[in-house]
């Protein structure tokens, strides 16, 4: 006997521990994988998934599509618009975070978003022969890929981790230089 | 400095695509490492396994869900409740047996899939989604419910739908679900 189906609806919105969860799970893979943590650490920051399309995708490179998409920001005029539209939205978006910005360069080229709260590493607590692993780092390869795709090359990467005692989470961002070329990014 | 045990943490309302991305990802590594579907679909089971006993804790203080009395009203916690707080979706759910310890959860939308285009070449058994089915049983089995949770449809290997199949396999005791809260 069946019950009355429920049509069921979809919203954008999850709540975060699911993912806490699946990104603790994999982190814990690669470290199965990769004997040091500077490997894991590498395979964190260029992530691909790369099985289920037709080309290697850094996660970056797909997620900014939908996030101009549901975002609606316009074009930043400069890195420190582009540091708002980080902070502000993306983060909220996809961690419900909102990082503070600090730290500017006098040429305005480099920033620092202070991370107080990472729902990343909620419960997790490296272990001694995990020393050197920068747990977030998909963070950074996926900052790094989105921002590639508004032709930016930009350099992210944690310069203080409350995972390795300090008191906040920092990320350095960088800006490199302007992309020109229009060539499809984001293979590995 | 460490950080105090029992810190908790605050709940945050995310967009989903970042999550499914890395999900991609996790399957993706796990491919690497076995060649065979089955030890990923294992795997994948496992894992989730693990994710669903921690999950479960997190749900039942949130949800505030009352003691229920059969298999059916925990299924529907399941489908209406569970999913849609950690995956915002609800699935409908059916009955398959009338002695009512088969359940099928139909997903007419997964989360998880949106940005597969199909299976690879080679991997036409993979159950992409398997974490899913041992988030369940995990979760189940600490509030002592013993289930077994498999994909019976997939959209990914052709069919029309996705369907979770949940068969409880011990009689539920009168007193074993959560008290309301």
């Amino acid at each position: 006997m069946s019950r009355q189906a429920n049509r069921g609806t979809e919203s954008k919105k999850m709540s975060s521990e699911l993912f806490t969860l699946t990104y603790g799970a994999l982190v814990t893979q690669l470290c199965k994988d990769y004997e040091n943590d500077e490997d894991v650490n590498k395979q964190l920051d260029k992530i691909v998934f790369s099985h289920f399309l037709p080309r290697g995708y850094n996660i970056g490179v797909r997620l900014i599509e939908d996030f101009l998409a549901r975002s609606n920001v316009g074009r930043c005029h400069d890195f420190r618009e582009t540091a708002d539209v980080i902070a502000k939205v993306a983060f909220k978006m996809y961690l419900g975070i909102t990082p503070s910005i600090t730290n500017w360069s006098p040429a305005g080229d480099e920033f620092s978003l202070i991370l107080e709260n990472n729902p990343l590493v909620d419960f997790v607590e490296l272990p001694d022969n995990h020393s050197s692993l920068i747990y977030s780092n998909l963070l950074c390869g996926v900052l790094r890929g989105a921002l590639e795709m508004v032709q930016m090359a930009v350099e992210a990467k944690f310069v203080q981790d409350t995972l390795k005692g300090d008191g906040v989470t920092e990320i350095r961002m960088r800006f490199i230089r302007r992309i020109e070329d229009n060539l499809p990014a984001g293979e590995e | 400095m460490s950080r105090p045990v029992l810190r908790r943490p605050e709940y945050h309302k995310i967009n989903k695509d970042l999550f499914v991305l890395t999900y991609g990802a996790l399957v993706a590594q796990l491919c690497k490492d076995y060649e065979k579907d089955e030890d990923v679909n294992k795997y994948l089971d496992k894992m989730g396994y693990g994710i669903g006993t921690r999950l479960v804790e997190d749900f039942l203080a949130r949800s505030c869900v009352r003691r229920c009395h059969s298999y059916s009203e925990i299924t529907d916690i399941i489908a209406q409740v569970a999913f849609k707080m950690y995956l915002g979706i609800t699935p409908s759910v059916t009955c398959n047996n009338s002695s009512r310890t088969e359940f099928s959860l139909i997903l007419d939308k997964n989360p998880l899939v949106e940005f597969v285009e199909e299976l690879p070449a080679g991997r036409s058994s993979l159950c992409y989604c398997n974490l899913l089915c041992g988030i369940i049983r995990g979760a189940l089995e600490m509030v002592h419910l013993a289930a077994d949770v498999t994909f019976l449809q997939d959209r990914l290997k052709g069919d029309r739908v996705t369907e979770i199949g949940i068969t409880f396999l011990k009689k539920l005791d009168e007193k074993k679900c959560r008290r309301r809260k």
